[in-house]
């Protein structure tokens, strides 16, 4: 498992599309930073092929205001569950 | 586990320097190790000694150094990049004749072999961009 | 054709940006000929408007800037001769494999995912 890690939002940049692109079927997908606004209801939809792979990082979300608006499907984990996610990972990918 | 960040984001232009020294202490409060940052991109303007941020703003330059004194995490700055963007430390000063330099210890100038040595080296290598 | 391409190395080098309005390009491109001067199996991928890189006619820059171009011609000479792309990134600016300075093999989103995973390293710029 890999761990792919996107810092843009879907509707600024579509490096999203060559992240999934890349994304083997037990791959995870972290937002962070902008990226986090892929978790809103409104955008989710782009990560459809992710299904319950799917994460944001709590502490840009909040940073965001975005905290209350994350979509039910997105799990959210603070910056110890990012490393959690890094340490289960055989290696991670930063796409930007 | 032991670690490495590769940090490409320039400090307060982009949040990749601010990601990374959040990834940093949590990963370290986890008890892995941090080896090393590299400082590669414009990630090289964090080795600049003479950043000087409002007092009420995180001093980011402060915050790797405290890293290394606090943990032993090495700081390496590639020197290719470094040079091109103005960030010598004494030694290349004086090689190439300038009256000051921008960059000091615990900050090192490295050559880029360094970051593929760690990239394959460590157990997990994590990119912080802008 | 690509069942016979290797998807697997050291290093994988991924160039998502086009030549000259950065210099994510040359960077990466650095970092590629210095793991492969250390002995590592390198490969690149170039995606997104990095395919540009790819692109015959790419000269310097109106001030002398290097471009990529140059990089491009030294690759063969570390060895570094897997050399894929994004197929989509290329559709979607219109463009083929016959516009281009080098031959790198098409790769489709299930071959982009086995590069990805069959190499120790991967570094994206």
């Amino acid at each position: 498992m890999i761990l792919h890690i996107l810092n843009r939002s879907p509707s600024s940049s579509l490096v999203y599309r060559d992240a999934l692109a890349g994304m083997g079927p037990e791959d995870r997908l972290l937002l962070v930073e902008d990226g986090v606004q892929g978790a809103l209801p409104s955008q989710v939809r782009h990560f459809e092929v992710v299904g319950d792979r799917l994460f944001a990082l709590r502490e840009d979300l909040v940073a965001h205001g975005l905290d209350g608006h994350c979509d039910a499907s997105v799990q959210v984990v603070d910056v110890d569950g990012f490393v959690a996610l890094t340490e289960e990972a055989d290696k991670t990918v930063s796409w930007f | 586990m032991r670690y490495a960040l590769l940090v490409q984001g320039a400090p307060y232009s982009s949040q990749a320097s601010h990601s990374a020294l959040r990834f940093s202490e949590a990963l370290l409060a986890r008890g892995n190790r941090l080896v090393c940052v590299f400082f590669y991109h414009d990630g090289v303007y964090n080795a600049a000694r003479l950043a000087a941020p409002p007092q009420d703003e995180p001093h980011l330059v402060d915050a790797w150094v405290r890293l290394n004194e606090k943990h032993g995490t090495q700081l390496q700055v590639c020197i290719a990049a470094a040079l091109r963007r103005g960030l010598l430390d004494e030694r290349e000063a004086s090689r190439h004749g300038k009256s000051g330099h921008s960059v000091e210890p615990p900050f090192e100038l490295t050559g880029l072999g360094q970051l593929i040595d760690l990239g394959l080296g460590v157990d997990r290598l994590v990119t912080f961009a802008p | 054709m690509q069942a016979e391409t290797v998807l697997n190395g050291d290093v994988l080098v991924i160039l998502r940006h086009p030549p000259h309005g950065s210099s994510w390009l040359r960077e990466g491109l650095d970092a590629a000929l210095v793991a492969a001067a250390f002995g590592q199996t390198v490969s690149l991928l170039f995606q997104g408007d990095g395919v540009l890189g790819l692109l015959q006619g790419q000269g310097p820059g109106p001030l002398g800037q290097k471009g990529s171009s140059a990089t491009l011609d030294m690759l063969a000479m570390y060895d570094i001769e897997s050399l894929f792309l994004d197929a989509r990134s290329l559709a979607r600016l219109g463009l083929s494999t016959e516009s281009l300075q080098l031959p790198a093999s098409p790769l489709e989103p299930p071959s982009i995912a086995e590069l990805i995973a069959g190499h120790r390293l991967v570094l994206t710029f």
